[in-house]
């Protein structure tokens, strides 16, 4: 009796950072014990990861494919990226914020740096590392090397809830050269120090009628 | 000491100029942000009693922490005070040019030689480099580098940013002549 053997066809990944030849990995994690003045009940992280390597699409054209070059380098940085984060922040059941950005050398087109970030094969795995559902808000921009991105994050399961709004200002010294991309992941293991601004199942309605006499 | 922040960068350099850098070049800073503690007090002359105070417990703090992000034994290590627009530059040195600093970093890396430094005075967000000499002979010219730092929001006016970095190796793809060839 033989068994016959279905062989699925599936994209080749990388495998390490080396076989998309990243250049440097940052990680930055700021841990704030006072604000306003005030302490907060327990420090609290926010941490930022990003990985600087060379642009594969530089001199294709805007015709070119980008999904399959994503579709092999993108998964190794999510892993890399959200590892990075979830061992600074002590695991994933820790993180309750996530955030995304990507930074393209002034050579590449902004599109470059989406084909890393905006697709399945970044997003779904860094979400599911770190054990989220929400969609994954962003950051992108081209930019000389040296410059400061500032990067949203909000809620991994539930996007709407207004305490975890938050941002990251991250730097980024000799980064993307011309020629590179940076591609980041960011968490938080909470929401803002001391939030208090309400939330939308607290919000008066609030329309422009507020402007009519006498209301 | 009022601390605010604490800020840990980790650097994995993997490759430079083209070539393959092995093993992954790792340096790490970890910088502590704390109010002045001479804030508001106008020209003190002796610094003495706020550095016996804070200078153990930035020490105490930082150079674990060090350690521990650099994931590696160090071979290179350097310090930054950056002092907020109220102070003086003298606040800063007081904090890390102290055996009462520098002592724990050496200790805890088994280190022997003197820490190099970046006293600076600036806004919020400033843009410093940390200078890295090699931890028991800072002769040793494949081990003379430095780290770009920006910590934004930090230091505020009445505040001081108190940092040590650490080296896992010289710098990335080092290949100049060492000094005694030149002597």
């Amino acid at each position: 009796m033989t068994i016959k053997q279905t062989v699925i066809d599936m994209p080749a990944i990388a495998r390490t950072l080396s076989d998309i030849h990243v250049r440097a990995v940052r990680t930055v994690v700021e841990e704030v014990h006072a604000e306003g003045g005030s302490a907060t009940s327990t420090p609290w992280k926010i941490a930022a990861s990003y990985a600087v390597l060379p642009n594969p699409w530089l001199g294709q054209g805007t015709a070119s494919n980008l999904t399959d070059y994503a579709a092999y380098a993108a998964p190794i940085l999510a892993k890399e990226l959200g590892g990075r984060l979830i061992d600074h922040l002590d695991g994933a059941q820790n993180i309750e914020a996530f955030g995304k950005a990507a930074v393209v050398g002034l050579e590449g087109e902004i599109e470059h740096g989406g084909a890393f970030i905006h697709t399945p094969y970044f997003g779904n795995l860094f979400r599911e590392l770190l054990e989220g559902s929400s969609i994954i808000c962003f950051s992108e921009s081209r930019a000389e090397p040296s410059q400061s991105l500032r990067v949203p994050l909000w809620h991994k399961t539930a996007a709407a809830t207004r305490d975890y709004y938050q941002s990251m200002e991250v730097h980024l010294p000799d980064a993307p050269h011309a020629d590179e991309i940076v591609v980041m992941a960011v968490a938080a293991d909470g929401p803002r120090p001391h939030p208090r601004i309400g939330d939308r199942n607290t919000d008066p309605a609030v329309t422009l009628a507020i402007f009519e006499e006498g209301s | 000491m009022k601390l605010r922040k604490i800020t840990t960068i980790v650097d994995e350099v993997l490759t430079e100029g083209g070539a393959t850098v092995d093993p992954v070049a790792r340096t790490a800073v970890v910088a502590a942000v704390i109010e002045n503690p001479w804030k508001g007090q106008g020209f003190v002359q002796q610094l003495n009693t706020g550095i016996d105070d804070i200078a153990p417990q930035l020490g105490k703090l930082l150079a674990p922490r060090v350690m521990e992000a650099l994931g590696s034994p160090l071979e290179a290590y350097g310090k930054a005070a950056i002092v907020g627009l109220n102070g003086e530059i003298e606040h800063g040195s007081g904090l890390i040019h102290t055996l009462k600093f520098g002592n724990f970093f050496r200790d805890a890396a088994s280190a022997s030689t003197l820490l190099p430094a970046v006293e600076k005075r600036g806004p919020a967000g400033i843009v410093f480099d940390i200078p890295l000499k090699h931890f028991t002979d800072a002769t040793i010219r494949s081990h003379h580098q430095s780290l770009e730092v920006r910590i934004p929001d930090a230091p505020h006016a009445d505040e001081i940013l108190v940092a040590l970095a650490g080296a896992s190796q010289g710098r990335p793809k080092q290949r100049l002549a060492d000094l005694s060839t030149e002597q």
